[in-house]
Parts: C-alpha cells; structure tokens; sequence
C-alpha cells in the first residue's frame, strides 16, 4: 500500500470553508450547540465524533484534527444532520471536502480502487467491466430470457439505439456477477412498451468517485455520462434502481454546470406513472401468505433528491405490489428516515465493524416492523441492509422493486429468484 | 437538466410546521379543508411535551388557567389569549390533544386546574395536559409515593441524584439510582434519543427491564428520562410497565429530547396520511400574495417547489425558528416583511436581569393582527385579506415567561383556521381532491 | 461553611496579607513566595473578578504606547519578553499588526516606526498588499501596515498559576469570597484584617505581619479602610466584545491615536474587538452597554469588513484603575498607564503597600517591587526569582486556555471521559480536577467559579447548555446535594446573560432565545424557591425580585 513518496495532508481551513460553502443563515455560526445533530446521526460515537463536535471543531480552528479524522469515512454524506437541524446546516458538506484533502494513499483503498476502475473504463464501471464485456453480457443474457418462452420472443435490450426516449444506466453489479438479474428490468420495458435503450459508453450508474471526495474525477464521470446520453439523443436519462447514482449525476451538473438537455428520472416514479396509467398492472394477489414488506428510503433518492414525493411513489407502488395489510413503514422513514450505512462507500471502505455500528439502528427498525422483506430501489442500500441481517442475525430478505413487479405480473423467471426466499422462491413457477 | 416540476395546491397553506402550524393543519383538516404545509423544525424539537395553556402570570405560578385567562382580559387585553372565548380555548385545546391521541400519542385530558409537572432539575411546573407517558408522576408525586428515579450512564445533563435533591422536601420517598442502558453502558455518551429507539425493539426492553427490577425494591413507581420510544411510545409505556409491575413514568429531559422528535415525527408521518401536501423540513423563499391565490416557493435539494392556495396561515415562530429576524437594532418578520410591534432600539429589549420577574420587552415584539387574526401592514390595515397569522410570532405575549406556548398555539390556530375557512365560505363536509404534479 | 455560625468566626495566621486576586495580587503572593515567604490572598469576589479578568489579554509589544508614553513602552517590551520565556504556555506569540486605512492621521503613521524604535520595539514596514497577504480579513482600505511583535496571554492562567505555585512553595493559601471589612490598626501597624465570607456570612479574623493592597480599581477604598488617602485613582470603563470564531491570526491594532474600538486580539478560539473608555465614578453597576458595543463594532468594520456579519457572543466591561497625578487631566486614554507602589509610611503605617495602576503586561514588575519593599520589612534578604523561574502548570489549573480542551480530547479521547462544556469541549475530569483541587476550590464550588478556572460557558451557547449538564454532573458527585446547585446554576446563567443581551441580534439571537426557553420555561429558575444566596455580580440584588 504504501507508495515511494507520501503525500502531504492538505489541512483545510474549515471555518472558512463553511462561510463559502455554507448558505448564510444555515453555516457553522449559526449553530446553537443543541445536539440535535448528533442525536439523530447513525454516525455518533464512532472515532468518538458526532456532526455536532464536527462543528465545533472547525469553529475552535482544529484543522489538522479535522483533515485526518476517519470519521469523515463513516459519515455517509446522508444529510440527515441538516434535516433535523433548526438551522439547516448541512455538516456532510464539509465532510466530503475533507473527504478529497486525505492524499490518495491513505482514502480507503476500496473506493479508490472502484473510482480508477471507472476512471480507466469507458463505460465508467467501478467494476472495470470494458463496453465489449457488457455488450457481450448484455447479448447473451437477452438471448437466455427469449429462450424463457413465446412470452419473450422478441425481448429486446438495446444498446447505442439512437433517439430512443430513454437512456438507462446499469449498475455494474448485475452484468459483473449476476446478469440475469438484468433481466426483469428488461421484461418490464417490454411489457409497457418503453422506448429505451443501454449506452455501450459512459452505461454504468455507480459513481465511486464522489465518495472519494475528488471533484475532479466525478465531474470527469458525470461529464462522461452526459455526453453518452447526448450523443444518442435521448429525452430522459432514466436512472436504475441506485440511489446515488441518481443524486451524483443531477448534483453533478448543478455543481459544475454542465448543460444537460435531458430529463432527470428515477425508475421509481416511472414505475408509479405506469401502474398509475394501468400500464403496469400489479396487484397484489399473489401475496397469498401475507407476506410482509417494508420499504427502505435511500437516503441519495428521497432526502438528497426528490424528498417525500419520491417517498409517496416508493410507497404506492410497494402498497400497490403487496397490498396495503401487508405494507408496514419502518419509523422514522421518508424523509426522516435513518440512512443505512451503505452509502459514501463504506460497504467499500474495509471498515467492517464500524459499518456494522453504523447500520445497528436500521437493523433495529427494520427488526421492529417485523417485516419477511425489505424493498428497496437501491444496490446500496440492498447490500447493506442484507450484510445487516447476515451480521446481526435479522432472518429478513432484501429485494428490488423489479423482481416484486415481475413476480406480481407472473413473469418472473426461474433463475432470476436469487433475493426470494424460499417463501416465494417457486411463486408463480 | 429537465428536473421534474413540483407543485401543490390547496384551500389552505399553513407556512410552518411547529406547535401552530400543526395544530393548524389538524384543525382544518377536521374541517374538510385541503391543506399544503411547509415548516422547518423550528423549536418544537426542544419541548418538554407538556402542553402549557397558562402557567404564571407575573405575580405567581397559576393554578386555575381558566381563572387566570379571565383576569388576563383585563391584565393585558392585547393579549391573544385575551382575545379568544374560553369556549374556544377549551375546543382548541381538547380537540388537538384529542387528535393526538388518534394518532397514537396519549395525552391527558385538558382538566380544569393546571397539574404540577416535573422538570429534570427537580423543579416543578404548572401545565395543562401532559403525555400519558408522563402522566403516571402526578399520582406518584401528590401520594408521596416510594418511587425510583433511574438515571444512565453517559446521558448526560439528566440526574437522578439531582432530582432527588431538589424534591427532597416535597418528595421525601423519591430516591436515585444509576444503570447502563443495555448495549450503551461503555460509558461514552448516550443519547436519549437513540435510547429511545432502541425501545422499539421487544428484547431491549426485557434487557432494560432486567436491570431495573433488582433495583426496584419496596419502590411503588419508577421514573425515567423520557426514553419510552418515538414512534409508538404508549406501547412502549404499556409494555415497560408490564414487565416491572409497578407504574412508571418519563420525565422530560435537556436538549436533544425525545418529545419534540416524537411530535414532529408523528406529524410528518400522521399528517400526509391524512391528506396535508407536506413539505417536511423546508422554508419558504417567497411569498406571494396575489389577489386570486397565494403562492409560496420553496426550494428543496433538487429544485423548485411551488403551492399555491387560497388561504394563509403564517405561523413561522420567532427567533430560532426564523419567523422573525434581529438586525443590530431593528427586529424584522421574515417572509412578508409585516411591521413589528417592538421596543424600540436594541438597548430596550433586554432588561438588566435575566430573571426580572417582568420579562424581557423583545419576547412580546411581534406582528399584530385584526379580529380575523390576519397581520397588520403598516397602515394598520390587513395585509392581505386571505393571509392569517397564529402562534408565537403574535405580539404582546411572553409564551416563555408566561407558560403559555402551547395555549397561544392551539388556540390562535384554532381561531385563523376558522376565520380562514370563513373566507372561503366553505359548505361541502366531504374533503376536496386534490393532487401532487 | 455554616451559614448559621455565629461569634469568633475563622482566624487565619499568615506573614502576609494580600488583598486583591487579580494578575498584581497574586503575582505579589508568587514573588514572596519564591523567597520562602507565606502569604494569605484574599478577594471580595474570586480570582481575576476586577480588570485582570475583564481585559482583550494583549500582551503588549509596546506599541500602542510607542507616541504617547515611550517609557511605558519600553517597560511594556521588556516585561514580556520575560514572560513570553518563564511562562510561554500562558502566551500565544501570535505577532501583531498596526494598520491605517483612508481617512486615519498619516502623521501618526509615518512617525510610528520612530516612536518604536525609541522604545526599542521590533517595528518593520510592510505594503498593505502584504497586510492584506498575512490577514485576508483586512480591509481593501489599508493604506500603511507595520509589524510588531505582539502576543496574547490567558490572564486566567496566569493567575492560576501564580497561585498554584505559591501553594506549592510555601503553602499560601487562596480565599475566596472573602471581603475586607475593617483594619484593626495600633502602634503604627495593622495588626489584623477582619473580613466576611460573602457565602457563608461567616467572619474571618487575619493575623498578618505585612499587608499588601493590590485590589486594582478598589484600591483607594482598601486604603482608606487603612486610614491613606494618598492612592488616587480614576477609574476607565472598557468594554470589549468576543466573536463566536477567531477573526485572523495576529493582533489588528488601529494606527492612530488611541480610539474606540481599534484593536482586534486573538484569544485562542475565538477573538476580542475593543475598546472603549469612559471615566466612571462608580465602581458597581459596570455592565456593557448596547451604544459601546455599537461603537466598537462601526469601527471595527473600518479595519476587518466582516466584522459587519461576525456573529458576538458576548460583551463584558472592565475597570481600568488609572494612577491620577496630582491636577492631572480627567481623560483615561491620556492618564498615565505606569504603577506607582506606595509605602505608605508618610501616612503612619510601616507595614501596609499598596501597587496601584499598571497594567496586565506589567504585573511581574509590579509584584517585584512591591516584594522587594515587603521582604526588606520582613528582615528577608531573598531576591526576587520571579525574572527566571519558569511559572509551572499543573492538572486543575490548564483548562482556561481557548483550545486546550479540545486538543487534550483529539490526543487522549478516553471513552469515561464525558464532554459536558460541547463549546469547549471542557471534559468530566476537567471539572472533577477544577473541583477537587484548583485555587480556592472550596465546598459547593459555584458553577460562575468553576467556569472561572475553566472554558466553561464561554463558547456560543454561553453556558446555555453547559450550566445544565456540569450542575447536574456536580449534583452526580454530590458536591451538590440541596436546591444550592440550582441557585449555583441560576447564578452563573444569569451572570452569562449580562454579557450576552448588549451583543444579542442576527445569528446569535437565537441562542439567547433559545437558553430562556431552557432555563425558565423548562426549568423554571426564574422562580427558584429561595431567593440569591451569594450576589456574584457588582451590582445590588435588582429591585423588584419577589418571593413566591
């Protein structure tokens, strides 16, 4: 790990760098030291740290302590510290500059790792996956799903298809380890008729160099993803199930001002507008058991980005899917809900225990809503959230939104079960 | 970037999300109205949890509010509570505790004398209703009951010793006694709000309960800090008591409490679900107040936010919670640049001691209102004939001093709803559709 | 101690009395200490209660006396120097600026490095885009910059310090709370001092040989307790000003005649704007006043701009006593800042001195003199050490400096160790070692004392937050065990407050709002039982507390 010349930690001056980056009103000096902050954070107590000690900190002049804590690698970014702050101040703001001030070196090898794998391939994937894997990939799965039956015959998943209303990402998970994991999403396009395709260049979602803190590097990707989706003409820029892919490409084109002529959309809404106009009818019929659900708000889709209107979609369409008596929120949620802990890289930080610490309180209330299952639109949170239960013992299941669509529309494939449980492993079969 | 445009519309918008705004909400929910709100957490977050109606009147502490609102007629007319029937103040009162009790928060029933409530310094305070998990202290402390104070380990500024203290005289059976909560007894810090969740879960509190019961002795109640959940803290409550066999009651304890959290989180869930548009956590940027409509911008993480409505209730608290503004000598409303009833200079808003038992001239600045409680331009005329105002930002009231927060909340939210529906002339019982685009 | 104790009281022995807790005073004690001798320090109020804790803490380079008072200047250079070597914990060597910007006397300027030189203070010319380069905070307006070399200093620490080490050499001892009430003087001597416990009620005999009078601004009345009315002073109000954040890294002084708000000192974590000077007559009721904190701040904006959107957090006045020479002028600016020790034997006493005047940086000094006259008195030919000995800290007494608690968490972060000052990041065991054992540490140690010895109450909450959680630890510990803690906690929040209202607008506005919501909606300490034990403040109880 260590490399022939050590880079100086840039100690940042973090007053300062509050007034400039901090709204007035809602900066450092407008903090009353309540600890509403730090109350509220999943982040408290480790390395002995809290938002509200973070403020104080930068007010004392304590830059060297700042610029090295590895506190800064637990906060997750969620900004939850700023949404139950009477001040609105937002302490991640900070965190992400201290983030980038750490030399390379020494930032969590992990989320390095991932962001010059992205940085290195054109298709952006933190995975390295190279455009003729994913196309290759990509083929051979739509080939395996049209093998399925008559049903999907003509299934298709386009690549590089010009002019095609939707743009979707794809998070490199599916095709690097599980590609027919692709595939329900595909069955879903076909079955209301989208017009969509794949981008053979910039196609992936996650953007891992964000969490690094270097700005350069996630304009680089954003700019990337930009330009893919402009040469192919598309209107909307339809956004997988991933939470901060979503939050660091419509962030990154505020932030540096990138123009972008395109539509920011999230599969969820989508989902809500189509079962809204009947073109997706779910139902929850299926749901015989009564199995339980509850629904996981990512923190980069709902707080950080589009707040309770996309908490109000996420739940008509998980309601819609497995029935109103079987839907039960976590508390708090939407808004307010408690990030998991998987987000700002940390399932890529190496810092297990301290992740674990972290999650205790999502486990907690996911535990106390008694639910079989976690529906969540988010890779992140999907792996955290199961790491959790794994850790901690919890007995649930996390699954997207897709499969529950497909399965509620009986279209669900045989091998495209991996998240179900062995209660509904052969639903619909 | 194309970013999906937000909007709402409504009869009503209610611009803040504290005690007023809330009881707002309800109250014109209850009246078939479409309501959008938006409010930021404000002070509400830093409540104990009782709801005071009127605790001291300047000469001493009130034991009748009732009583005591009638005096204050002629005390201090310009007072909002002064202003208001007693009916009304009883309805008001009744009807937001009773609604909090549908929405899975207990409260006592408002009675007709004030209770004498604890604070976590030992101290008491005169207040009208409290949360049924706090309610069980009134019959420990008025039957000298034997009871237990437990304090934590690392929750810092709540002590049980201190309590103990400081009741000794009045309580003499009332002792301390200290345990770690379980999975936080390393002895770093603590907070009850984490403690608090942690009690959502069943087996924390068995474990909890394991390590009082040894404690408990020849004790006939238990005190806590008030840790008993967020989300559903009378089960909670339920089950605590039921596993100890002996009542136990919360006390409220120092900011970051629970009570407040409890009350904004039951809102921003409850409310929703009963059909308020609500913007959970936001300001509003501007105000525009058309002729045919009012329109409030907000912005959020993501972009612009608009809703438009009918009416108005401007109910955005002061100081902390920025419904009013101090530059170095002049206080200014924030959001509809409304003049402001104010001691003039800074020099005249703060007297000399902090406990002169008079209070201090800035606490009762504010904005005036009209009989219809619509705010006052500068020529003494409504600002708007649809823009209501109600809560703490009212002139000529000390809520701190006076006790009288949650009173002036409710009741002059329950009376601009009315006039707010009055406006509107609203007949039809059923509640209107309306939608989120 | 019982309040109910009546009769003979407590009776002390010492070889010196010294009356006056402030940097002189206690200095005097550590001086006469250091030849082996015992004193006894006794203060109406606690440590640093008169100019020594109501000062910006600039440890002078001389330069703002260079013009008008060369030898003063000079003294101001050589004093400390001295410090900054036996005492460099207590002193932040931070440098210092003089700048003048449009409109500002270029006369004054361009004689400044003259004046300087006199005075043999290091003064070098810079541009102001050099100015401006060291401290962006400066105004585009800077017309003429200089360097000096300016430092501040903890006058808490200082003291402490002082104290501490007098303890340790000689076993001196510190009393609070304790107030002059008469001499009982025969033959030509004072023979003994009888005070009372302001706490407690109690009375205090001293049995002293010699008796030093360092009560700063209540000297002259000390003295004319002893009969002398020699000692003149006039009294100089100064009000100063504190921001939430440090403002710049160096001393900003205004280059031009001495005025209002022309000097912006560092303080560790957060910075002091100042000053002002009024002559007063009276010494109670000094309080900041909302027109001085006006004042300061409009000329404050002259030099730093964003003093116009800097967020204070308190204001506080103290007395500067001013040597008056015979028929000399009224004006405090222009009195002299030199120290006169007096001996007093013209007027019948051979064994009473009094130091008057003088100023923070000159406190060594002041305490060399005034030992040299008391050791020759007492037949103790030691030589004052004070010059070299180096001034030893120790656990209970390092928590007054901005910023130490909070770099001793970051190094040590023990997870028994509570923060109950968030601020200042003041721990448990700093409280715990304040009160077990800090100078004059007495029983029920008040929370205004313990945030004497400490940074508690004095980050933005001002004690908001604090008070409530260091009483509710105190009560844990049972150093509080009655409704005492309460009026302790009462005490100090109001104290606080004082400070708080003439600075009370914009962003910290809330703060205090939000601190009258705490301690009187929710706790109730505007009605506390008992009325005020102690009055901690200059001022009389006000008219119009009530019992219930």
């Amino acid at each position: 790990m260590s490399t022939a010349s050590q880079t100086p930690t840039r100690i940042i001056d973090f007053k300062t760098a509050a007034r400039e980056l901090l709204p007035p009103g809602a900066s450092y000096d407008a903090c009353l030291s309540c600890g509403l902050c730090s109350a509220g954070c999943p982040a408290s107590g480790l390395e002995g740290m809290d938002p509200r000690r973070f403020i104080r900190m930068a007010m004392l002049g304590m830059n060297e302590e700042l610029s090295t804590t590895a506190w800064v690698w637990t906060c997750t970014q969620c900004q939850r510290c700023k949404y139950v702050c009477p001040m609105s101040i937002d302490v991640s703001v900070l965190v992400g500059l201290a983030r980038g001030a750490w030399p390379t070196e020494k930032k969590p090898r992990g989320i390095v790792r991932s962001c010059e794998a992205q940085m290195r391939s054109p298709g952006t994937s933190a995975m390295g996956l190279q455009e003729e894997d994913f196309v290759e990939t990509v083929e051979e799965e739509v080939a395996s799903v049209r093998a399925q039956g008559e049903r999907f015959a003509r299934l298709e998943a386009p690549i590089d298809k010009q002019g095609a209303h939707f743009f979707v990402n794809q998070n490199s998970r599916e095709p690097g380890t599980e590609p027919e994991e692709m595939a329900p999403l595909w069955k879903i396009f076909d079955y209301v008729g989208a017009d969509w395709t794949y981008s053979s260049k910039g196609w992936a979602a996650e953007n891992f160099c964000m969490f690094t803190g270097d700005d350069e590097a996630w304009r680089k990707m954003v700019e990337q993803r930009v330009a893919a989706v402009k040469r192919l003409g598309c209107k909307v820029w339809l956004n997988t199930e991933c939470g901060h892919s979503f939050y660091t490409l419509w962030k990154g084109v505020e932030r540096f001002g990138l123009e972008a002529d395109f539509e920011a959309g999230s599969l969820v809404s989508y989902y809500a507008r189509w079962i809204r106009e009947g073109r997706l009818p779910v139902n929850a019929d299926w749901n015989t058991q009564g199995i339980k659900f509850t629904v996981q708000d990512p923190c980069q889709l709902v707080r950080k980005s589009l707040g309770d209107t996309m908490a109000d979609d996420l739940r008509f369409v998980a309601r819609r899917l497995v029935g109103d008596a079987n839907f039960v929120d976590m508390a708090p949620c939407r808004s307010a809900n408690y990030c998991c802990g998987g987000g700002g890289g940390f399932l890529q930080a190496g810092m297990k225990e301290l992740r674990w610490a972290y999650g205790k309180r999502k486990f907690d209330q996911i535990m106390t809503t008694q639910a079989d299952y976690v529906l969540t639109p988010c890779h992140n949170c999907h792996s955290q959230i199961e790491d959790l239960g794994q850790h901690f013992h919890g007995g649930y299941r996390v699954v997207h939104f897709w499969t529950l669509i497909c399965l509620s529309l009986g279209i669900l494939g045989e091998n495209e079960r991996k998240y179900l449980g062995p209660d509904l492993a052969r639903l619909g079969l | 970037m194309i970013k999906q445009s937000r909007c709402h519309q409504a009869e009503l918008l209610v611009i803040g999300s504290g005690l007023a705004g809330m009881a707002a909400s309800l109250f014109a929910l209850a009246r078939g109205i479409s309501v959008a709100q938006v409010g930021n957490s404000g002070v509400i977050a830093f409540t104990t949890g009782y709801l005071d109606l009127f605790g001291h009147d300047g000469r001493s502490f009130v034991d009748d509010p009732w009583q005591a609102l009638l005096r204050l007629r002629e005390d201090e007319p310009l007072h909002p509570l002064a202003n208001i029937a007693a009916d009304d103040i009883r309805a008001a009162f009744t009807g937001f505790t009773h609604a909090l009790g549908e929405m899975g928060l207990g409260y006592s029933a408002p009675g007709a004398r004030n209770l004498l409530a604890l604070t976590p310094a030992g101290t008491l305070k005169p207040t009208l209703s409290l949360p049924l998990t706090m309610q069980p202290m009134i019959a420990a402390m008025a039957g000298k009951l034997d009871t237990l104070v437990v304090d934590f380990i690392g929750l810092n500024g709540f002590s049980a010793r201190e309590l103990a203290a400081n009741l000794a005289p009045r309580w003499p059976g009332l002792h301390a006694q200290r345990i770690g909560f379980p999975d936080m007894d390393s002895g770093a810090e603590v907070y009850a709000e984490v403690m608090a969740r942690a009690l959502e879960v069943p087996a924390t509190r068995q474990s909890l309960a394991e390590r009082i019961r040894p404690l408990l002795g020849s004790a006939q109640a238990l005190g806590l800090p008030a840790i008993l959940g967020v989300h559903r803290p009378d089960h909670v409550h339920r089950e605590l008591q039921s596993l100890l066999g002996v009542p136990v009651f919360e006390i409220p304890t120092m900011p970051p409490a629970v009570p407040g959290v409890r009350l904004r989180e039951l809102f921003e869930t409850q409310l929703p679900q009963r059909g308020v548009a609500l913007e959970p956590q936001h300001r509003v940027k501007r105000l525009e107040l058309g002729s045919h409509k009012i329109t409030a911008r907000l912005e959020d993480a993501y972009g612009e936010v608009t809703i438009e409505a009918a009416t108005a209730i401007l109910a955005t608290g002061r100081f902390t919670s920025g419904g009013l503004h101090a530059e170095p000598n002049a206080i200014r409303e924030t959001l509809a640049n409304l003049p402001v009833v104010q001691p003039k200079g800074r020099a005249a808003w703060y007297r000399a001691d902090y406990f002169d038992p008079r209070g201090h001239a800035i606490n009762r600045a504010g904005i005036t209102v009209d009989e219809q409680w619509r705010p006052l331009d500068a020529a003494g005329k409504p600002a708007h004939p649809r823009l209501f105002a109600a809560g703490s930002l009212l002139a000529h009231q000390d809520w701190m001093r006076q006790r009288c927060g949650a009173g002036v909340a409710i009741a002059t939210a329950y009376k601009a709803v009315e006039c707010a529906a009055q406006t509107m002339r609203y007949t039809s019982s059923a509640p209107p559709h309306f939608e989120r685009t | 101690m019982d309040a109910q104790t009546a009769g003979h009281g407590q009776v002390f022995e010492t070889e010196v009395l010294i009356i006056g807790g402030g940097a002189t005073g206690t200095g005097v004690m550590r001086d006469l200490a250091l030849r082996g001798i015992h004193c006894l320090l006794i203060d109406r109020r606690d440590l640093n209660a008169g100019a020594s804790g109501g000062n910006h803490g600039l440890l002078h380079s001389g330069g703002r006396y260079a013009a008008a008072d060369a030898d003063t200047a000079a003294e101001c250079r050589r004093e400390g120097d001295i410090l900054k070597a036996v005492a460099p914990e207590c002193i932040d060597a931070c440098g210092g600026l003089f700048v003048a910007v449009e409109g500002d006397d270029p006369e004054f300027a361009a004689r400044f490095p003259e004046h300087c030189r006199a005075a043999g203070i290091e003064c070098k010319a810079i541009t102001p885009a050099e100015a401006r380069a060291l401290e962006p905070c400066l105004s585009e307006k800077v017309v003429a910059a200089y360097t000096v070399p300016d430092a501040t200093v903890d006058p808490f620490r200082i003291t402490l310090e002082n104290v501490n080490h007098a303890r340790e050499l000689t076993q001196s001892i510190f009393l609070s709370h304790t107030e002059l009430e008469r001499f009982v003087v025969a033959g030509g001597s004072i023979r003994s001092a009888i005070c009372r416990d302001s706490r407690s009620g109690e009375t205090i005999s001293i049995h002293a040989r010699q008796v030093v009078n360092a009560a700063g601004a209540w000297a002259m009345r000390v003295a004319r307790l002893a009969g002398c009315s020699g000692v003149k002073l006039l009294y100089s109000k100064g009000t100063l000003i504190i921001s939430n954040a440090r403002i710049g890294a160096r001393v900003i002084n205004r280059l031009r005649a001495p005025g209002d708000g022309d000097i912006l000192v560092p303080g560790g974590t957060v910075s002091l704007l100042g000053t002002t000077s009024q002559t007063v007559d009276n010494l109670d009721d000094i309080h900041p006043t909302v027109a001085e904190v006006d004042r300061l701040v409009a000329e404050g904006i002259a030099m730093v701009p964003e003093i116009a959107h800097t967020r204070f957090i308190r204001a506080f006045s103290g007395v500067r006593p001013l040597l008056l020479a015979a028929g000399a002028a009224a004006d405090g600016r222009k009195a002299s800042r030199g120290f006169s020790l007096f001996d007093h034997e013209s007027e019948g006493l051979a064994n009473f001195a009094t130091v008057a005047g003088g100023k923070l940086t000159t406190f060594r000094l002041m305490a060399e003199k005034t030992g040299d006259l008391v050791a020759r008195r007492l037949g103790n030919k030691q030589p004052c050490k004070t010059e070299t000995t180096p001034l030893p800290s120790g656990d209970a007494i390092r928590w007054t400096e901005p910023g130490f608690a909070p770099r001793y968490w970051a190094a040590r972060r023990e997870p028994g160790g509570l923060i109950l000052c968030e601020c200042e990041m003041v721990p448990t065991s700093a409280i715990d070692a304040i009160v077990d054992n800090a100078p004059g540490a007495q029983s029920q140690m008040s929370l205004n004392a313990i945030a004497v010895r400490s940074r508690v109450g004095k980050g933005s909450c001002q004690g908001a937050f604090c008070s409530l959680r260091v009483s509710s630890h105190l009560y844990d510990r049972q150093v509080y065990d009655s409704p005492e803690g309460l009026r302790n906690t009462r005490d100090f929040v109001a104290q606080r407050f004082k400070g708080v209202a003439p600075v009370a607008w914009g962003e910290h506005l809330p703060q205090l709002e939000l601190a009258e919501a705490l301690h009187c909606s929710l706790l109730g300490l505007d009605h506390l039982a008992d009325d005020r034990v102690v009055d901690d403040s200059a001022q009389q109880a006000p008219a119009g507390v009530q019992k219930p």
